[in-house]
């Protein structure tokens, strides 16, 4: 057994006999075991040397006496069956030796003496290895987690500025529109006022004619009076002043729908401004009712004609979207609310109050996701209430939302007063928390 | 069936026999070490492609598996599946102490395949004549691995079921032959067989 080879190999190994005594051990088993044990190792019980390992060692030992073929154990599992000091105590990164043992039997050829021999092997070196690159995928896995996360909110902004293009796109084809309508407008009102003159100017020809006829040709007005009752005069001027005025009303409410679309889309994009709450409102209102006709709309303001410091467009755009889901979710009949006060703290509290067919709790928990609607495929994007809910966010507001199915919804827009510095600040990092 | 793997039935019934043999020790050493009473079926042996060694290992939902490798005059790998349910008692039997860590229940699954693919192995060697050396094993993830990958077409399975009676534990053991090894399997039979 004592082959010097035995002596230059790079596997530890110690022979240990059916009395489980040790009877060999070769250089590299030594050199790795604590000073004090290595002197007086060789002949003794294994469980003397090594107590601590020594339930697990003869468990294994046992099986390979009994069954006679090899019994392995793996670094992962058992890292360090051996208090054997790391092979590299000073650059090494591990302080103690990670070991793979295999224990083979031996048979000795001259006494057939049975043996188990114990093999070790120094995997120090894979083992760091092996946990650095588990830690290096654990450590890709939370930046590739994070990475997605960070997709999912440029997704959700890529979303928003779209629906934001899309909207100035909109209020730029209002205007156009508005501008297209206002010069038909012009001429037809000021033709229609003509011809009210002129049918009054005939009206009162046709009485003036029927006065001279009566008394200078009285036999004749027997003749005129049934060409005029054949004519229909009586009925034409009962009728023509209340349907001259039904008209013009009609070209009232047309001129004053397209100054609303024009003040409200032609606002410039981000500009921070002082914005009249309760006008918007009433525009907004006046707006969004020519769409929506069965629901009854009621504005309130304290205090009346409330100014507020604020990014128009965006805010505009936030209570118009918050308006019309509110609107869209009447059916039959049913009242809309708009209700803007100051609060005692100086900032504002928006509250929209529907009667509608409200938002079950399932998806109450999903209304401020991009994309999330209940609308029919190609009614809704699903994307007013995010919009909106950034908005706000950059307005450093809070919004809220209350729902009950079937009875209806409220939501709660608070905000607080900006100066212009404290804009200046949210403006040059502009909404990275709603990002 | 490929050529080089089809067995005439004389050699199919030897080695049927051959593999029972061993089996029957691999049980008696089990038995003997953790002191319980095992229970073994009769060896099957069968040719598979590597779609069918998937179909045979992989429709245990609850088990664990491993491999580990052979060589010497034949070169192969044996493949266990173990049942997960019963294996705290096993573990028991093998002396850990409860409960379990992650470590000593993969500790438990290495043992138990090598103690029994080990006797197996070294019965079948034994009878035959052959030397064989087995490997360390290692745990295995059929459900990862692309067995349609595999560059063989054709493989000899041998497997057997151990069952420990004191538990519901059960433990297949599938031995897979190269073709260079079934063809120094099948003349080492012929001789044995005369």
């Amino acid at each position: 057994m004592n082959n010097p080879l035995l002596d230059k190999l790079p596997v530890g190994i110690c022979l240990v006999n059916e009395a489980y005594e040790i009877v060999y051990l070769n250089a590299f088993f030594l050199d790795r075991m604590p000073v004090e044990l290595r002197g007086d190792a060789l002949g003794k019980p294994l469980a003397d040397v090594f107590p601590e390992q020594i339930k697990f060692l003869k468990r294994r030992i046992k099986s390979v006496f009994v069954l006679k073929h090899p019994s392995f154990s793996y670094w992962e599992q058992r890292p360090h069956i051996f208090p054997f000091k790391s092979s590299r105590p000073i650059t090494g990164e591990e302080t103690q030796m990670v070991q793979n043992m295999e224990i083979v039997p031996h048979k000795d050829t001259e006494t057939g003496e049975q043996y188990a021999c114990i093999l070790i092997q120094d995997v120090t070196a894979q083992a760091s290895y092996f946990k650095a690159q588990a830690q290096l995928a654990e450590e890709l896995k939370a930046e590739h987690e994070a990475q997605r996360k960070l997709i999912r909110k440029l997704d959700r902004a890529q979303s928003q500025l779209i629906q934001a293009e899309k909207m100035a796109s909109t209020g730029q084809l209002a205007a156009g529109i508005a501008h297209e309508i206002n010069n038909p407008m012009g001429f037809v009102t000021a033709n229609l006022n003509t011809l009210e003159q002129y049918a009054q100017n005939l009206l009162e020809t046709c009485q003036a004619t029927k006065k001279l006829v009566a008394s200078h040709a009285p036999e004749h007005i027997e003749a005129l009076e049934d060409l005029f009752d054949a004519t229909h005069v009586e009925l034409i001027e009962e009728d023509m002043g209340p349907l001259i005025q039904e008209s013009k009303d009609g070209l009232k409410r047309v001129s004053e729908i397209v100054s609303t679309l024009r003040s409200f889309a032609e606002e410039p994009q981000h500009t921070w401004g002082y914005l009249n709450l309760h006008d918007t409102a009433n525009q907004l209102v006046q707006l969004i009712s020519t769409q929506f006709k069965r629901p009854r709309f009621k504005v309130t303001c304290e205090p009346d004609q409330l100014k507020w410091y604020c990014e128009s467009a965006s805010l505009k755009q936030a209570l118009t979207n918050l308006m019309m889901n509110a609107a869209q979710s009447i059916d039959e009949n049913g009242l809309v609310m708009l209700d803007i006060k100051q609060t005692s703290s100086g900032g504002v509290a928006i509250k929209i109050v529907d009667t509608g067919c409200g938002i079950s709790e399932a998806n109450l928990k999903r209304v401020f996701e991009p994309f999330f609607t209940t609308r029919p495929e190609g009614k809704g994007q699903g994307l007013g209430l995010s919009v909106a809910y950034s908005a706000i966010e950059k307005h450093k507001g809070k919004l809220a939302i209350n729902s009950r199915e079937g009875k209806g919804t409220v939501i709660e827009v608070r905000l607080p007063v900006l100066k212009e510095q404290e804009e200046e600040k949210s403006a040059s990092n502009p909404s990275t928390e709603s990002l | 069936m490929n050529d080089t793997i089809a067995l005439s039935e004389d050699q199919r019934d030897a080695l049927q026999e051959l593999m029972n043999i061993s089996m029957g020790q691999a049980a008696n050493s089990l038995a003997h070490l953790i002191e319980t009473k095992i229970g073994i079926s009769i060896p099957k042996i069968t040719a598979v492609t590597p779609d069918g060694l998937y179909e045979l290992v992989s429709h245990h939902q609850q088990a664990y598996y491993t491999r580990q490798s052979f060589m010497g005059d034949i070169h192969g790998e044996v493949m266990s599946i173990l049942t997960q349910h019963g294996l705290t008692e096993v573990a028991e039997l093998l002396e850990y102490e409860q409960p379990l860590s992650e470590n000593d229940i993969n500790e438990t699954i290495l043992e138990l395949s090598n103690i029994l693919a080990g006797a197996c192995l070294a019965g079948l060697s034994e009878q035959l004549e052959l030397a064989t050396n087995l490997q360390m094993p290692t745990l295995f993830a059929p459900q990862k691995s692309d067995f349609s990958q595999y560059d063989w077409q054709h493989s000899l399975v041998m497997e057997v079921k151990f069952d420990i009676q004191i538990s519901s534990f059960t433990m297949r053991v599938v031995f897979c032959l190269d073709d260079a090894s079934l063809t120094r399997l099948k003349s080492t039979i012929d001789e044995l067989l005369g």
